[in-house]
């Protein structure tokens, strides 16, 4: 046996190894165009200066060998350059260098040139890499576009771009500046391209007496004129404050400008200091530069599909983008200033890596660690074990503080992150496996400088990532952190934002592990109860009817034992109604008989279902008649209808019965809102009227983060539903084009058919399918209005409110008390997250927001009272979400 | 972007092997799946803990989310045996999973995602003889989350065991009950019987349970 398994085993290995080698196979099959690409692509393997000439003359070879069996091999070396400058943006400075030696006459020829004045192999690789930069500006391919920028940009340093043009390169891209309501995205992009391309090629520019100013002043009028959407994304919290920079975070495009400006003090001086010219070794280039052919950058296409609301709102959602604020957690001494020019590069280029290493955490992980390779020397401090080296004063720093801190930036960008929290948690986990002895105290610094960030007005929604990403990383090592130094903070006020974090941080962990395992890894100080860090015991549900002291402890077990016995659904219902009946006999004082009835048949049926997520499915499926006949309010005759006290009650029970697993409450309410026992609306109203009651709400009204994972779960169902039912329309749309051009196809076979012939014309008759499809779209867009309406209806009764105002929400809004937060209450914080949670609101649903600006403003704003500092800060932020502040 | 390294959301080799279509078809399934297979869970990992990690990919903006899960069962115990369907309701979200989940831990295990071609009825159960996964069948490690050694070792510790145990059912105490091994050499044909075993009256002092144990201790730092 033991024989058996060790053969099995084998076998499998083997399997493997034939999997990869057939990879390796496939690879020795390469065509010479493929060797040629990928070994432009491999540049700087070892060293990539010294790898240079070497790397010109093999390219030079396998051209002449290309030539000579038929054609040159242009194309694919230049698909290695536009891989590699696309793809690898850390070896930019390199490719231009090696475009540089191939722009020299090959060697045998150097005594006798060539007479016939063909252009060099370089210059024939530029005029084609320019058409390859071309196609990327058809598609507003932006990364792609930036990347051959800069790569540009290097070309002109070298001598092989016309400075003149590439400065009328950066001009059309300035230009996206002044287009008349030019998105954010756009125009952000535009610049940065600019601007870092402004940053490579200044010293020549600024030799040949260029307007760089023009450049600079254009970049930073515009950044100047989004002062406002500026201060809704700022990850630290200043509600008294309208000002664009802040303490402990700098934005992006203003870290460009910053940059610029310090370069332009001396003359570009700072640019060989800040990005690798291996280039400029080479001996000048003598011949004339390649120009640049001029460009407009094209206008960004919207496919419109013309679908709109009843009302004839646009319903199209169209993803703002916001400037981006960097959250800084180490000195200038220990990461680089971004808002120097070395710094800004040095960021730059690690989000790039980021960006374009997506697809593949662990090689990302490599590659950020491997990135000093690629910066001049004694930019970072030497690895430990390393030749000790002389410290380049100024520099220096620490490259894992780096990465882990610009990482961390780009989660906590508002308000959302480019890629989902996940990619870059466990891109961090990945990092730290590779080098656990130097990148793990970067992220325990940072965890700390974060956590203390907490007390600053660190933004809700940023505090939320970061105890995700905490727990997440702790899961992956093992739970392992010294808890002990925050025990001192459990005399905080019990929303202290430091509190709420270290009870959000246990609780996520528990959640990916189970309560034991966390406990044991607290001190003593934090376990007890009084210390409120931990629940106070296992997570678990809590069914109203298990003492059989407890009222309706009877009838609750009589139903159990139907649902247990899998009972027809219509057969519970009436033995509900009879319940009803019996219950309204006995009851004393006011109960309301429906809602008790609803609260045991709801925990019953999640009772029975408690086991797992699937247990609860199926008990749930099993008896979704059951629920139809209880949302609907009724008894054995409700036929459906409509009925919001009953689905609140609905809720209600659900959110009793597993308020000890509070996300247990939100995949329920998911799954409900899924099989539509509620909808998301009904959600929504819950999660103002009682979601606050569940945490312990404290003071008027003050909303936290429990109530907007309810309220976000319900805000994208209901855009959800949209988005599908659009894409649905949009399909159904196209296959009844298609259906009509087979037809004319059809009809016309016998004569010349005109291919251009557009079908849409005769719309024909719409499919019964399409006609559902609209209708269900048109449902759909009523109830995604109705669901923000409903939350900006409910901010409006937790924060400004007419006749009813929160009066602690003009307080804590103002600079005095929040410099006195020191003293802040409990109802003080929890005011102040409800502001916070607002903003989140405003920001994060932009987009749904700006299509019904009107209707919910002429809803909700009305009922707001007369102007003060609450009202005027609620109207503001509304009016910057709503894009009518600029 | 795939010039440069391999995306971790390209198809891997795993596959079911029971799966009835051919390989075209079933690359063209996966290319669209929502589903993944979720393997090297620890036995004792819930669907909560499961739910947890795998919603951090969801989208429901775009109308994703977790549209199921399914819990692996060893066939025989109806216990969890270490692996789980989770269904999607977009194929992107399965994608995310690929790349950022895959790989990392769950319950303090390395986890391995794969596209699946989709649930099946029956398909929630292990496939190895002795009810659990294939995998766990012929597993030579102690792995405490999956249930310590391997299914195949374990009958075989058992077995061993049991041999061990009946070996010496019969053993005896008293005098004679332990063999000498035979004395020195002597002169044929004196009065003793040679065939006869010679016992030697020190070696009754052994104790003779003390001697399987320590081959057993043995038998378990081999495995």
């Amino acid at each position: 046996m033991n024989h058996h398994g060790g053969g099995h085993r084998r076998k499998q290995y083997r399997g493997a190894d034939d999997y990869d080698s057939h990879d390796r196979r496939r690879d020795t099959f390469d065509t010479p165009e493929q060797k040629l690409r990928k070994t432009i692509i491999n540049l700087g393997e070892v060293d990539p200066v010294q790898e240079l000439p070497r790397l010109a003359s093999d390219i030079r070879a396998a051209n002449e060998a290309a030539t000579a069996a038929g054609g040159p091999a242009i194309p694919a070396i230049t698909e290695g350059f536009r891989i590699g400058v696309t793809e690898q943006p850390f070896k930019i400075p390199y490719y231009a260098a090696l475009l540089r030696l191939l722009h020299d006459p090959p060697a045998e020829a150097e005594e006798n040139p060539p007479t016939d004045g063909s252009p060099t192999l370089g210059k024939q690789v530029l005029e084609d890499f320019w058409k390859g930069f071309q196609t990327f500006l058809d598609k507003l391919a932006w990364r792609e576009i930036r990347l051959c920028i800069q790569f540009f940009a290097h070309c002109t340093m070298a001598g092989l771009v016309s400075s003149q043009t590439m400065f009328e390169l950066f001009r059309s891209f300035t230009a996206v500046l002044q287009e008349f309501g030019v998105s954010h995205g756009r125009a952000m992009k535009a610049a940065l391209s600019a601007a870092e391309g402004l940053m490579i090629a200044g010293p020549i520019m600024s030799k040949s007496g260029a307007d760089v100013t023009e450049i600079i002043t254009a970049i930073s009028d515009y950044s100047e004129s989004m002062t406002g959407s500026k201060n809704i994304v700022q990850p630290v919290v200043r509600l008294h404050e309208q000002s664009s920079t802040i303490e402990h975070a700098d934005e992006l495009l203003d870290s460009a400008i910053a940059a610029l400006y310090v370069l332009k003090s001396s003359d570009f001086a700072q640019t060989a200091d800040s990005f690798p010219q291996p280039y400029v070794e080479y001996p000048e280039f003598g011949s004339p530069p390649f120009e640049l052919p001029s460009v407009l950058v094209p206008p960004e296409v919207i496919e419109l599909d013309g679908l709109t609301t009843e009302a004839g709102e646009d319903a199209q959602v169209k993803k703002e983008e916001w400037p981006a604020y960097f959250v800084r957690l180490f000195d200038n001494d220990v990461t680089p200033d971004p808002t120097t020019p070395s710094g800004y590069a040095i960021r730059s280029a690690i989000l790039d890596i980021l960006d374009v290493f997506e697809v593949n955490r662990k090689e990302c992980a490599r590659l950020l660690l491997e990135y000093p390779k690629w910066t001049l020397h004694g930019t970072f401090k030497p690895r430990p074990g390393a030749p000790e080296q002389e410290p380049v004063p100024e520099k220096n720093w620490q490259l894992e503080n780096s990465i882990i801190e610009i990482t961390l930036g780009s989660i906590f960008l508002l308000p959302e992150s480019t890629y989902r929290s996940i990619y870059y948690i466990a891109l961090i986990t990945e990092i730290c496996k590779l080098s656990p002895q130097t990148v793990g105290p970067a992220v325990g610094k940072s965890i700390r400088k974060l956590y203390t960030l907490l007390s600053d007005g660190l933004d809700v929604e940023v505090a939320h990532r970061f105890a995700e990403w905490f727990s997440v990383h702790m899961s992956n090592f093992g739970f392992a952190w010294v808890w002990k130094e925050w025990a001192p903070d459990v005399s905080l006020s019990a929303r202290h934002p430091k509190r709420r974090f270290v009870r959000k941080a246990l609780e996520y962990e528990i959640r990916l592990s189970y309560f034991d395992r966390i406990l044991k890894t607290l001190p003593e100080a934090m376990q007890t109860p009084e210390a409120q860090c931990m629940p106070e015991e296992a997570p678990g549900p809590e069914y109203d009817y298990d003492d059989p002291s407890k009222p309706y402890h009877d009838a609750a077990q009589s139903l159990l034992s139907l649902l247990r016995g899998r009972t027809k659904a219509e057969d519970v219902v009436s033995h509900l109604d009879s319940l009803k009946n019996s219950i309204s006999e006995t009851a004393e004082g006011n109960v309301n008989v429906s809602t008790v009835v609803r609260n045991i048949a709801v925990q019953s049926l999640l009772h029975i279902g408690n086991r797992s997520f699937s247990h609860f499915l199926n008990a749930i499926e099993r008896y979704l008649p059951l629920l139809r006949n209880i949302a609907s309010g009724g008894g054995a005759g409700a036929t459906g209808g409509s009925n919001l006290e009953a689905r609140l009650d609905i809720l209600n029970a659900v959110a009793n019965y597993w308020k000890r697993v509070r996300n247990m409450v939100v995949i329920v309410f998911d799954k409900l809102m899924q099989y539509q026992i509620v909808d998301p609306p009904d959600v929504v109203s819950w999660a103002f009227a009682y979601g606050g009651a569940l945490t312990g709400a404290v003071g008027k009204s003050t909303f936290d983060s429990f109530q907007w994972d309810v309220l976000k779960g319900a805000l994208d169902k209901a855009n959800g539903r949209v988005t599908i039912a659009r894409k649905k329309v949009t399909a159904l749309r196209k296959e009844a084009d298609d259906t009509a051009a087979r037809a004319i196809a059809t009809e016309g076979a016998a004569m010349e058919v005109d291919a251009e012939a557009k079908p849409d014309v005769m719309h024909a008759s719409e499919s019964p399918a399409l006609t559902n499809a609209l209708k269900a779209f048109a449902t759909l867009t009523r109830e995604q209005k109705a669901v923000l309406a409903r939350t900006l209806d409910g901010f409006v009764g937790y924060l400004v409110a007419e006749g009813d105002a929160n009066p602690t929400a003009a307080e804590v809004i103002a600079e005095k008390s929040w410099h006195n937060r020191i003293n802040w209450n409990e109802v003080q914080w929890g005011t102040w997250e409800t502001w916070c949670w607002f903003r989140h609101f405003c920001r994060a649903y932009s987009p749904y927001l700006r299509n019904y600006t009107q209707s919910l403003e002429e809803a909700s704003l009305t009922k707001i009272g007369p102007s003060d500092p609450a009202v005027d800060l609620f109207k503001k932020t509304w009016n910057i979400a709503t894009g009518q502040d600029v | 972007m795939a010039h440069v390294v391999t995306p971790l959301d390209q198809p891997s080799n795993y596959k079911d092997s029971q799966a009835r279509v051919d390989r075209s078809k079933q690359n063209e399934l996966l290319a669209r799946s929502s589903t993944l297979y979720i393997g090297n869970l620890s036995f004792y990992t819930t669907e909560e803990q499961i739910y947890e990690i795998f919603s951090k990919c969801t989208s429901p903006e775009e109308g994703g989310g977790i549209k199921r899960i399914i819990m692996g069962l060893d066939r025989n115990t109806r216990t969890p045996c270490g692996f789980c369907f989770v269904e999607y309701y977009t194929h992107a979200e399965a994608l995310a999973c690929l790349r950022y989940v895959s790989g990392t831990k769950l319950d303090e295990r390395i986890i391995r995602c794969d596209l699946d071609l989709g649930y099946r009825e029956g398909r929630q159960f292990g496939r190895g003889k002795s009810g659990g996964q294939v995998r766990d069948e012929h597993r030579q490690d102690y792995d405490p989350g999956r249930g310590g050694w391997g299914a195949q070792a374990q009958r075989l510790e058992i077995e061993r065991r049991r041999e061990v145990e009946e070996r010496y059912a019969d053993a005896q105490d008293g005098p004679g009950a332990v063999a000498g091994g035979g004395g020195d050499w002597k002169e044929a044909g004196t009065a003793d019987n040679p065939l006869k075993r010679a016992r030697s009256p020190d070696d009754q002092g052994d104790s003779e349970r003390a001697a399987p144990r320590a081959r057993m201790d043995d038998d378990h730092a081999r495995m």
